[in-house]
């Protein structure tokens, strides 16, 4: 297992939000803006990256009994620092992310991964997992947040660029909007990963498998 | 008058003006016949060999098992051969072949009167005479009449209802020999010790209704019913419940409710067997359909082939089905080459346009098939139970109350095949049971 | 007989299994039948509200067929739009916006009935909420200065508040009168205002035995009891329940909406406590809640407990005494 595939790994084939299907409190609650979910993005990258290499770091250390709590405190650290250095570089977004923030302590995309995935690898395989998982997550929250800013406001990153004769459908910026979109984001990645794995499937067809006749004959 | 009926129910074209005014006529006499060994419980034994001389009414089949009826053949001649042939339920089962030496000559027999036959005489009479029920389900007579332990019967019905459209036999009956029903109803109060005799008739039937109630002016203890006419009212349950309004319990048989209920054309037969000796070997077929070119009603001996019959009332056109039986329960037959055999009650054939069927379609919850359930069945979850394979939750919605009468599948407007599904359900929830 | 005998035919046998007749109903007669009880509402509208009426009409019929073939082409399903189940979602999307509503918003409207609401979860006859409905709560949502406020006035080009919201007091302006109301002279959303038309198809619908009386007798019947026993302001007894039944869109919505097969109970007493509950919330949201009109929220609210109804409600069944399961 090297790096560039652990860090792809959490992009596509394991994307915590579109394929885990975990950690969606944020996922459904900061995607009103795409600007928002960059922020809240970044934030999750920082303390992904950050937790999962200190984590990793600390795993021969960390005694099993008490692994949950010691992560909650890393997590928590880290998490603090994001807020703090989100609050000051950027006030407004930091009103506008309010709680959702310091909620990233309890996200379960960070707990899972530190759980899963750094308390059980070397530091630069944590580092790319924590990396690509974050892009992953950002990546996914700021798909969502474009579809519903744009039908919902009429604006990509806050600049209006629909036609004027354009009415933005209200709804998408609200709770039901999210979820529509949400399912259909879902739908459409299933949808891909059904036609990757088909096309998977069919080249490793090609190759005869003598292991696969023997069981059938067996 | 409010008229007894049941709960549900439906009301497909009753389809019978063809023949419901034709008398019945004696079809010719067939050269060649083929009777199965197994008509109504354990197959029985041939008592013949090929070769064998045999004349009408000779007993040619029967079985050491309770639960049977022997078979008798229906014309004089010759065995030719004992094979294996196509019955009209779809099974297959061994069958004597009599080459007919156009003679008609029957066994010598004496009639008896009903008063000197003592309960016990009269029920070895009626096995004798190979009666079975002949309204389809050819369960031995002689054994429905034999409660089990602890049980017994207080009312006699006889099932005059004829709710399947298309069907005139028993209407025939009924009209042309009140006396003999009448006959037969006492003997099947006398041989069950039930008080009270009924004989239940749609009122579509007003004809039917007078003439039996002429012939039972002077019985006290009978009492001729009208019914509202509605499918499937000639089903057991549904007129136990329209006439004694008694329910027969899920899982019991009608002796349950105390009452047993007989078939129009088999309590003809056992009149006939009581005033001539002579068994069961012929019965009234209803031809009918709109390829057939001259429908009507035909008193046929057990084992003429369906070809035959056809060709003697004459098809035209392309047909698209035989039907053994009326159109909501009967079944369909590939071929015409089975015989005629005492369940068979009619003989319907469809064109190829009344036969080919809409593509089924998704249920859209409509609920036409609760209304229509007589048994107060959620026909279309039982339907997506079953081809789901949920075993347990369609025996929790009562799939084995089903009594698979079509009314569901008459109704839906999505044309959606419940009926098979449903009988797939039953079959898998009762050999489930059998298993625990 | 002296012919010929004819060798009868009998190579083309269909064997299948009972029973071999069916009655003549089918899924798309019956679409199409609601559909003809929907023209005199129609009507009226077209004469109330002039050609606009038509345009929207006919924009979200072309919207909701358009969406449902190609839905189905994409996910490679038998095309199904002649049995007239989405040409009815889109007539019945229409009659739910006023006649000043822009033609785009029925175009989409009637796209999300189809496509989010009706075949993302396997289209016909596996819908949980009424499409046109649910599309409508959509609209509102997305929408809300084109769905709410002041709506046109019958052959004028001025707009009013419904009658609903002056009730209610939400809004000024004068109660139009019961005959207004009755024929349909009042402003409002293109389908609901003429109680006359809507009763005339609703009848039609009983009588051809596609609707069951009862979702809309206990619909009708329930609002119109409560609000007269809460809905006048000088104390219990004193509401107006006739104006309660003739205003709004109570009448198509009982007779139209919440008689619609795949989001309405199966079970005839099942229907019956479907209408109650459906009159039961829209009275709550008609006289304590915050919209003048709650029909529409009522049957979509209704729709989401129809499977607890339907195994509330099973029939008893032949033969069975003791508590079903």
């Amino acid at each position: 297992m090297n790096m560039l595939r652990t860090f792809y790994n959490g992009i596509v084939p394991e994307n915590p939000t579109l394929r885990l299907v975990i950690g969606m409190c944020p996922v459904l609650a900061v995607t009103t803006a795409v600007v928002n979910s960059v922020w809240m993005g970044l934030a999750v990258i920082f303390v992904l990256t950050a937790s999962n290499i200190l984590i990793s770091l600390l795993r021969k250390f960390i005694p099993d009994k008490i692994r949950i709590p010691c992560f909650i405190v890393v997590i928590a650290t880290f998490t603090t620092i994001a807020d703090l250095v989100l609050a000051a570089v950027q006030p407004d977004v930091h009103k506008i992310l309010g709680v959702f923030v310091p909620l990233i302590v309890v996200n379960c995309i960070i707990l899972g991964r530190a759980e899963a995935f750094a308390s059980k690898n070397p530091v630069h395989l944590a580092l790319a997992d924590g990396v690509g998982m974050g892009i992953g997550f950002t990546l996914a929250i700021m798909i969502l947040a474009s579809i519903r800013e744009i039908l919902g406001n009429g604006s990509w990153f806050g600049i209006r660029f629909m036609p004027a004769g354009f009415e933005p459908a209200t709804v998408m910026i609200l709770p039901p909007g999210a979820f529509v979109s949400l399912g259909f984001l879902l739908g459409t990645m299933n949808l891909i990963t059904a036609r990757l794995a088909a096309r998977n499937s069919r080249s490793t067809e090609r190759v005869p498998s003598h292991a696969a006749d023997a069981g059938l004959e067996g | 008058m409010e008229l007894r009926t049941f709960v549900g129910g439906v009301h497909p074209a009753p389809s019978k003006e063809r023949t419901a005014g034709s008398p019945i006529q004696a079809a010719p006499l067939p050269r060649r016949v083929v009777i199965p060994l197994a008509q109504g419980g354990a197959p029985c034994d041939p008592l013949v060999n090929k070769g064998d001389a045999v004349l009408v009414g000779q007993k040619i089949g029967e079985s050491k098992a309770f639960v049977s009826a022997p078979v008798h053949a229906s014309i004089s001649g010759k065995v030719v051969g004992i094979e294996t042939c196509l019955l009209p339920t779809g099974r297959e089962a061994p069958a004597v072949i009599i080459e007919g030496d156009g003679t008609d000559t029957w066994i010598d027999s004496t009639g008896r009167k009903l008063e000197e036959l003592s309960p016990e005489s009269l029920k070895a009479l009626i096995r004798e005479a190979g009666l079975v029920g002949m309204g389809g389900a050819m369960f031995p007579t002689h054994v429905k009449v034999s409660p089990p332990p602890g049980k017994s019967f207080d009312s006699v019905i006889i099932n005059g209802a004829e709710c399947e459209p298309f069907l005139t036999c028993d209407q025939r009956l009924m009209v042309e020999e009140p006396e003999k029903i009448i006959l037969g109803l006492k003997a099947w109060l006398k041989v069950t010790g039930a008080k009270r005799g009924y004989i239940g008739i749609e009122n579509n039937k007003p004809e039917a209704i007078s003439a039996l109630k002429r012939a039972a002016a002077d019985e006290k203890d009978i009492e001729v019913v009208p019914l509202r006419t509605k499918y499937p009212q000639g089903s057991e349950k549904q007129l136990i419940k329209a006439i004694l309004g008694r329910e027969v319990p899920s899982g019991g048989l009608p002796v349950d409710a105390g009452a047993l209920v007989q078939n129009v054309g088999t309590t003809y037969a056992l009149a006939t067997a009581l005033e001539t000796g002579r068994p069961l070997v012929e019965r009234v077929v209803t031809v009918t359909g709109t390829p057939v070119k001259n429908p009507q009603n035909l008193r046929v001996r057990i084992g003429t082939l369906v070809s035959d019959l056809l060709s003697y009332c004459g098809v035209e056109g392309e047909v698209g089905k035989i039907i053994s039986g009326g159109p909501m329960m009967g079944i369909a037959l590939p071929t015409a080459d089975v015989p005629v055999i005492k369940g068979t009650s009619g003989i319907l054939l469809l064109t190829i346009e009344e036969a080919t069927t809409l593509p089924e379609r998704a249920c859209i919850r409509c609920g036409r098939c609760v209304d229509a359930c007589p048994i107060g069945l959620i026909p279309t979850f039982l339907d997506q139970f079953c081809r789901k394979e949920m075993w347990d939750l369609a025996e929790d919605y009562h799939v084995q109350d089903c009594i698979e009468c079509g009314s569901c599948a008459y109704v839906c407007p999505s044309k959606r095949h419940l009926v098979p599904a449903l009988r797939l359900g039953k079959a898998e929830v009762l050999a489930r049971r059998r298993r625990k | 007989m002296e012919e010929k005998k004819a060798v009868p035919s009998f190579d083309k046998l269909i064997v299948a299994s009972s029973p071999h007749i069916r009655a003549a109903e089918t899924v798309d007669r019956l679409m199409w039948q609601v559909i003809i009880a929907l023209i005199p509402a129609a009507a009226v509208s077209v004469y109330f509200f002039g050609i606009r009426s038509l345009v929207l009409m006919l924009v979200g019929v072309a919207s909701a067929v358009l969406t449902e073939a190609l839905v189905q082409k994409a996910l490679k399903k038998e095309i199904t739009i002649a049995d007239g189940s989405a040409a009815l979602t889109g007539l019945l999307l229409a009659f739910n916006v006023p006649a000043n509503a822009p033609w785009w918003m029925v175009a989409v409207g009637a796209a999300f009935a189809i496509a989010v609401v009706k075949q993302t979860f396997g289209g016909l006859g596996a819908n949980f909420v009424n499409p046109a409905l649910a599309a409508r709560a959509f609209m509102l949502a997305a929408w809300p200065q084109h769905m709410t406020g002041r709506f046109p006035v019958p052959l004028d080009s001025i707009t009013a508040a419904t009658p609903l919201a002056i009730l209610k007091g939400t809004a000024t302006g004068t109660l139009p009168s019961y005959l207004d109301l009755f024929i349909g002279n009042v402003g409002g959303v293109l389908g609901e205002t003429s109680a006359l038309a809507l009763l005339v198809g609703g009848a039609y619908l009983i009588w051809q035995k596609v609707i069951d009386w009862r979702t809309p007798a206990g619909f009708i019947g329930t609002v119109a009891l409560l609000t007269w026993i809460f809905g006048g302001k000088g104390g219990l007894f004193t509401g107006d329940p006739l104006y309660h039944v003739l205003a709004g869109g109570l009448i198509l919505g009982a007779f139209f909406m919440a008689t619609d097969y795949v989001t309405s109970p199966i079970t005839p007493k099942g229907r019956l406590i479907f209408g109650i509950g459906c009159g039961f919330i829209t009275v709550l949201i008609r006289l304590w809640g915050g919209y003048p009109e709650g029909v529409s929220y009522s049957i979509l609210l209704m729709n989401l407990v129809v499977p607890f109804l339907d195994r509330w409600t099973l029939p008893r069944v032949y033969g069975v005494t003791r508590a079903r399961a």
